[in-house]
């Protein structure tokens, strides 16, 4: 037990005393500060420049926007289309041009203008653009508007007055939305901080334990190690080191930013996906808490005995690539179901089982769907037997593993020396 | 104090490393443990180090198991190695702390150390900062910091300097003057000469000659005469194949039976002019070669 606690202060003085680790920690923390104070500082820095600017902002407003024209044989649909677009496209300066589908192709070529709709009825047209953009919503405004025009213009044949009909096209319909579960327009972007952050600290972090291991064996000051402290206690010191250090720092992240939020939060008022991003409750919190920690050893036994079995740091990409690659199918298969917006999929459900998928798969069913809690129990104990035969497992390799130099042996191999100690 | 290694065998799958290695150390003394690069010394200190159990055999201290928990062993290993990137007092510290003493002993002990060996003001730089030399020294810190009752140390003078050679011997003395069991692994055979009573040479996992070196060199001595002479030419001649000519100058011959070896004496200075005869005793280094040529 001395050499475990003497190991552990070792380990997690080093990390505090690493000025990459340190520096890294202070950057992220400053860099929110300036994302968190950026509303205030902008709209201190407008408040300095408004009398000059805002004059200068009127007069360009028309100047800065891109140009789309709008051309039809029928002059009054050119009429009533140009009216709608401008409603519709507030970022675009609308030209109605008479001189058809040539003009439309030469302005957009030499870019005089970003778009061009030739309208040939209230329901058929051509849409003119030079690259179209994967987020290019035009043709899709442009519908909503004709449409409207053509149900307006079918309206007032029928003999309903522009007013009759314009009210029965913008009836309005109210809706309230009684949720029993979660909602995921509100969850998704804190489960997506969440699980990227559970991600990236246990792929560095497990990352950070092998290589350790590995610098140890190859710089041979495992020579000294094995012959002055248990294995046992070696391993265990370095991977709860690593843990409390990876959840220091995600402390110290999170704790800056949800402080930062506080003071700000009045700037953030208009913006709801920082507002859900904070909004984050504190079940969840407890529950990152809890499979962070499991997920985290599971995974840092596993990195620390293959760590144990290279004995040059070259070799520590190549032997821990499966553990890592077991570890982004996971967050693949997760992060797919979130985007699909159900994380309720068999192969969610699955991984939300299988341990060393089930610290992001279960969390993410927890923040994102409506868990029956006998699932969660199951899950957790599954991590927990897991953790606990992984360690065993993962002290025997490495009491094997740091004796091995050389090539690194074959898992048979190693499976044969553990049976034989 | 007295250290027993009794019949330790240890395999490594099919390979048999160690086939029954015994030996025994005084406290006070020092045993040099002798043999070819893959003879069974690492394996031997490893198990006296507990770093893994022998197939069969004992470790006594004072006829008694060695308790791991109660017994203080120091070692420095061939393979020197310690962290390149960390300040030389954080890492010493911590292996005293490993060794089981308390962090302000540990701290009060390494500094001492640390005045002993003239490293004092490097204590707060990295340990990559140092020459080999000096790196040494560090290493040979964390041997003795923790005043271990067994001292093990693998090649303790290579790579050191005449300089750091002598504080090096020094220190070693030192310890077999305060009853410390060392145990001294080295192919520099003249060390061993120097510090060791008691030798034992490993070949193929098996002791093949131990006791005490003196008395191994006096039973190794009287089958041969050494001989200069300016008529060298006509005693090699004379002996034959029983004669070999030595790099120092002089004509080795040897003796079917060392009872002849008086009447051989006359025979020479009566035949020929001779400036030096004496018995042959051979060195610690002929000892081993003899013993070690036909490695198993």
């Amino acid at each position: 037990m001395n050499q475990f606690r003497t190991i552990f202060h070792f380990e997690i003085r080093n990390y505090f005393k690493n000025k990459l680790f340190v520096g890294t920690t202070i950057g992220i923390m400053i860099f929110l500060a300036i994302v968190m104070f950026f509303p205030r500082i902008k709209s201190s820095l407008n408040t300095t420049d408004n009398g000059k600017s805002a004059q200068t902002a009127t007069d360009n407003g028309n100047e800065d926007r891109k140009t789309m024209l709008i051309a039809s044989d029928d002059p009054s649909l050119a009429r009533s289309a140009e009216a709608a677009f401008t409603q519709a496209f507030p970022d675009y300066q609308l030209q109605v041009t008479d001189k058809g589908e040539n003009e439309i192709r030469r302005q957009i070529k030499d870019g005089t203008a970003e778009a061009g709709f030739l309208l040939h009825s209230d329901t058929d047209y051509t849409y003119f653009v030079k690259n179209i953009s994967l987020y290019d919503s035009n043709t899709a405004t442009a519908d909503a508007v004709l449409r409207t025009i053509a149900q307006t213009n079918a309206l007032t044949d029928s003999g309903l007055s522009p007013a009759q009909a314009g009210s029965i096209i913008s009836v309005t319909v109210t809706h309230n939305v009684e949720k029993t579960g979660k909602d995921q327009t509100k969850n998704f972007f804190y489960t997506y901080i969440m699980i990227f952050a559970l991600y990236m600290v246990i792929l560095l972090y497990g990352q950070m334990v092998s290589t350790s291991v590995a610098t140890e064996k190859s710089s041979r000051a495992m020579e000294l190690l094995i012959t002055s402290a248990d294995p046992v206690s070696m391993m265990f010191g370095k991977v709860l080191a690593a843990c409390l250090a990876g959840l220091i720092q995600l402390s110290c992240i999170f704790g800056t930013a949800f402080l930062l939020f506080q003071i700000t939060r009045g700037d953030w008022e208009e913006n709801t996906v920082m507002m859900s991003v904070f909004d984050m409750p504190l079940y969840l919190l407890l529950y990152m808490l809890l499979f962070f920690i499991l997920g985290f050893l599971i995974y840092a036994f596993l990195y620390g005995a293959v760590g144990s079995t290279v004995s040059r740091l070259e070799d520590i990409n190549t032997a821990i690539m499966p553990i890592t690659f077991l570890f982004v199918i996971a967050f693949i298969v997760v992060v797919t179901a979130m985007s699909r917006g159900n994380v309720d999929t068999t192969p969610v459900i699955v991984c939300s089982f299988i341990p060393f998928t089930s610290p992001m798969a279960m969390f993410t069913r927890i923040a994102m769907s409506t868990v029956p809690i006998y699932q969660i129990m199951i899950s957790v104990a599954i991590l927990v037997v897991s953790v606990a035969g992984v360690g065993v497992l993962a002290a025997r390799i490495y009491r094997v593993g740091v004796l091995l130099y050389g090539n690194a042996p074959k898992p048979r191999e190693i499976l044969r020396m553990i049976r034989k100690h | 104090m007295q250290l027993e290694l009794r019949e330790l065998y240890k395999n490594f799958g099919q390979h048999e490393v160690l086939k029954g290695i015994s030996l025994c150390a005084q406290s006070g003394h020092a045993v040099g443990l002798l043999g070819r690069n893959g003879a069974g010394k690492t394996t031997t200190i490893r198990i006296l180090m507990n770093v893994f159990p022998a197939d069969r055999g004992d470790i006594l201290l004072d006829g008694k198991p060695v308790d791991y928990r109660k017994t203080r062993i120091g070692y420095l290993p061939e393979e020197r190695g310690l962290y390149p990137k960390k300040i030389i007092l954080d890492q010493l510290v911590y292996f005293a702390e490993l060794k089981g003493m308390r962090r302000t002993d540990a701290v009060t002990a390494t500094s001492q150390w640390l005045e002993r060996l003239g490293m004092s003001k490097f204590r707060n730089k990295r340990l990559d900062t140092l020459s080999k030399g000096n790196q040494q020294k560090i290493q040979l810190i964390t041997a003795v910091v923790h005043d271990p009752d067994i001292i093990i140390l693998d090649e303790p003078f290579s790579g050191l300097d005449p300089v750091n050679a002598e504080l090096l011997k020094e220190v070693v003395r030192e310890e077999i003057e305060k009853g410390k069991v060392v145990l001294f692994s080295s192919h520099q055979m003249n060390y061993i000469e120097e510090f060791c009573n008691e030798i034992a040479i490993l070949n193929g996992g098996k002791i093949v000659l131990s006791g005490n070196l003196r008395e191994i060199r006096r039973a190794h001595a009287g089958n041969a005469l050494s001989v200069r002479s300016p008529m060298q030419e006509d005693i090699c001649r004379y002996y034959g194949s029983r004669a070999s000519r030595m790099a120092d100058g002089t004509v080795q011959i040897a003796l079917p039976d060392p009872q002849d070896c008086q009447k051989e004496m006359c025979l020479i200075t009566g035949r020929w002019p001779v400036e030096e005869i004496r018995i042959f005793e051979p060195s610690l280094q002929d000892i081993f070669v003899q013993y070690t040529r036909d490695q198993v």
